[in-house]
C-alpha cells in the first residue's frame, strides 16, 4: 500500500512548462546546430532536414518567439506564486526556488558523502542542483533572447547600440547555447535518466508525483515539512494511468535519443566551430 | 635753433649706427616663418594637403569598438612621429595594392588568409570583391573610398542590409581572433565576453559533471550494500 501512495510534486502548468521547454529547446538545438555546424558534411545533412540553410534560420526565429513569449507567461506565472503578504517566508522559506543557505551546506555535506566522510544531507523540497538547473534556464533564456533578437533585426538593433554590439551579440548567443545543450544534454539527462535512483527515468516531472518511497529517501526535509504542517493527506494523488506513462517514456526516451544525437555529433564536430 | 641741429645730428649718427649694430643681432623670429615651420604644423599641413591622416580615424570614432590609442602614447607632448604611427601607411592610400610586385597574377587570400573565415565568407559565401569593388581597391581609410566609415554604410552594407546606418557599419566583418591577448588591446569587449563564456562553460561543465557522476557511482554501490 506504502509503494502506491504518491504524493504530488508538480502541477499541470508545471509539466506543461517543461514540456513546451523541451519540444522548443530540441527543436532550437537542432535548427541552431544545423547553422552553427554549417561548414561540416553534418551540419549541411542537419539542414536539409529542416529544408535548407534559409529555412532552418526561419523556423528557430519562430521557435525562439515561441519561447521569449513562454518566458514571459512563466514569469507571470511565477509573480503570481509568491505569497506577497508573508514575502520573506514565501522568497526564502523551504518552498521557494531561491538559493540560501541549506543549499550550500547540502552541497558540502554531498562532497564529504562522494568521499564516504559523512551521511547523505537532508534534502528539502527542491535539491541544490534542481534549483541551479532552474535559474540557468532563467538567466540563459534571456540573454540567448535579447541577442536572438539583436541578430534577428540587425539593422534595428543597430539604431539603438552600436552595430559593433552585434559581434558581441553572435558570440554570447553561441557560447550560451553551447553552455545550455552541453549541460542539458550532459548533466540533465544523466540525472534524469542514467543516476542508479532515476533508472530508467525519472517520472516526476511527467507524473507529476513521486512516490511516498522516493520522497522518504529523496527529499526526507520536505517529508518532515509535509508531516509538520499535516499537508501530507492533501498531496496525496492517484498513480498515472499505464496509457498515459506509455506516452511518456515513449516521448522521453525520444527526447533523450535525439538529444544525446545531437550531441555526439556536435562533440564529433566540436572541431571545426569556434565560439565566435 | 643750436638745440635743433644737435638733435639732428644724433639722429644722423643713431640712426646708421642702430641699423649697424642691428645686423649684429640674430634674425627676428617672424622672419624665420617662410624658411621652417615648427614640425607639428609641418605635419598637419602634410595632412590636409594629401588627405593622410596618420593619428585619427575620420568616423565614426565614437562608435568603432578598436581601440585606437594605446597608453602612454597621446600623452608625449609630439604625438606625431614615423615611430609612433599605428595605423599602416597603405589604409589610406587611393590604390591600397600599390607597388606590390605581380600583383595581377595574385588572389585576395594569398595574402588576406584570415579575413576568409569570418560569416559573411563562409556562410553567405562572399567574394572579396562584392564589398571591397574592382580595381583599383582604395585604402579602407581613403577619404574617397566606398569603404571608408563615413559612407561605408551607405556604398557598402546597404548592398544587402537595407536601411543601414553608420552604427550599423561599425560591427567588425573580420573579427579578431576573440580570444588572443592582441584582441585585448583592439576589441576588448569581444575579448572579456569571450573569457567570460568560456569560463562559465567550462566551469559549469568541470563541476557539474563530475557532481554528477559521483553522485551515480556513490548511489550505485549504496543500492548493493543495502541489497
Amino acid at each position: 500500500m506504502m509503494q502506491t501512495m504518491r504524493i504530488k510534486r508538480f502541477s499541470v502548468l508545471d509539466r506543461v512548462f517543461h514540456f513546451f521547454l523541451i519540444l522548443t529547446f530540441l527543436i532550437q538545438t537542432a535548427t541552431g546546430f544545423s547553422r552553427l555546424f554549417f561548414p561540416t558534411t553534418w551540419g549541411k545533412n542537419l539542414n536539409t532536414v529542416f529544408g535548407g540553410y534559409n529555412t532552418s534560420i526561419m523556423i528557430h526565429k519562430w521557435v525562439g518567439v515561441l519561447m521569449i513569449l513562454g518566458f514571459i507567461f512563466h514569469t507571470i506565472y511565477l509573480l503570481t506564486k509568491i505569497d506577497w503578504k508573508n514575502l520573506s517566508t514565501s522568497l526564502f522559506g523551504p518552498n521557494s526556488l531561491i538559493p540560501n543557505i541549506h543549499d550550500a551546506k547540502h552541497l558540502y555535506q554531498r562532497i564529504l558523502w562522494f568521499f564516504g566522510l559523512g551521511s547523505r544531507p537532508k534534502l528539502g523540497r527542491w535539491a541544490y542542483w534542481e534549483k541551479f538547473d532552474y535559474w540557468a534556464v532563467y538567466w540563459g533564456m534571456p540573454l540567448l533572447a535579447i541577442t536572438g533578437v539583436m541578430l534577428m533585426y540587425p539593422v534595428f538593433a543597430s539604431q539603438y547600440v552600436p552595430g559593433w554590439t552585434l559581434n558581441i551579440a553572435v558570440l554570447l548567443h553561441r557560447a550560451e547555447a553551447i553552455l545550455a545543450v552541453s549541460y542539458i544534454f550532459i548533466v540533465h539527462f544523466y540525472v534524469g535518466h542514467l543516476r542508479p535512483s532515476s533508472f530508467p527515468m525519472n517520472e516526476a516531472m511527467f507524473a507529476g508525483s513521486i512516490t511516498m518511497e522516493e520522497l522518504k529517501e529523496e527529499k526526507p526535509d520536505w517529508h518532515e515539512q509535509l508531516k509538520k504542517e499535516g499537508k501530507l493527506e492533501i498531496v496525496k494523488v492517484p498513480p498515472p494511468s499505464f496509457s498515459y506513462k506509455v506516452i511518456y517514456f515513449i516521448f522521453g526516451y525520444a527526447a533523450l535519443g535525439f538529444g544525446v544525437y545531437l550531441l555526439v555529433n556536435g562533440i564529433i564536430y566540436s572541431r571545426y566551430i569556434t565560439l565566435h | 635753433m643750436q638745440n635743433s641741429i644737435y638733435i639732428r645730428k644724433t639722429i644722423a649718427w643713431i640712426t646708421p649706427l642702430t641699423l649697424l649694430i642691428s645686423l649684429l643681432l640674430p634674425a627676428l623670429s617672424f622672419g624665420q616663418g617662410e624658411e621652417v615651420t615648427s614640425y607639428i604644423n609641418r605635419y598637419k599641413q602634410y595632412e590636409v594637403s594629401t588627405g593622410y591622416y596618420e593619428r585619427y580615424e575620420m568616423r565614426p570614432k565614437f562608435e568603432s569598438p578598436l581601440v585606437k590609442k594605446f597608453r602612454g602614447l597621446d600623452q608625449k607632448p609630439f604625438a606625431y612621429s614615423s615611430t609612433s604611427a599605428i595605423v599602416r601607411n597603405r589604409s589610406h592610400l587611393s590604390d591600397s595594392h600599390r607597388g606590390i610586385k605581380f600583383y595581377d597574377n595574385r588572389r585576395c587570400e594569398e595574402c588576406h588568409i584570415n579575413e576568409t573565415h569570418d560569416i559573411h565568407t563562409v556562410r553567405a559565401n562572399l567574394t572579396c570583391r562584392q564589398c571591397h569593388g574592382p580595381e583599383p581597391i582604395a585604402s579602407i581609410n581613403h577619404y574617397y573610398s566606398p569603404m571608408n566609415p563615413i559612407r561605408r554604410h551607405a556604398y557598402v552594407c546597404s548592398k544587402c542590409h537595407e536601411g543601414a546606418s553608420a552604427s550599423f557599419a561599425s560591427y567588425i566583418i573580420h573579427e579578431p581572433d576573440a580570444g588572443s591577448s592582441t584582441t585585448r588591446t583592439s576589441f576588448p569587449a569581444l575579448y572579456y565576453s569571450y573569457w567570460f563564456m568560456l569560463i562559465l562553460l567550462a566551469g559549469t561543465l568541470a563541476f557539474f559533471i563530475p557532481h554528477t557522476i559521483l553522485m551515480g557511482v556513490r548511489e550505485f554501490f549504496r543500492k548493493k550494500e543495502d541489497k
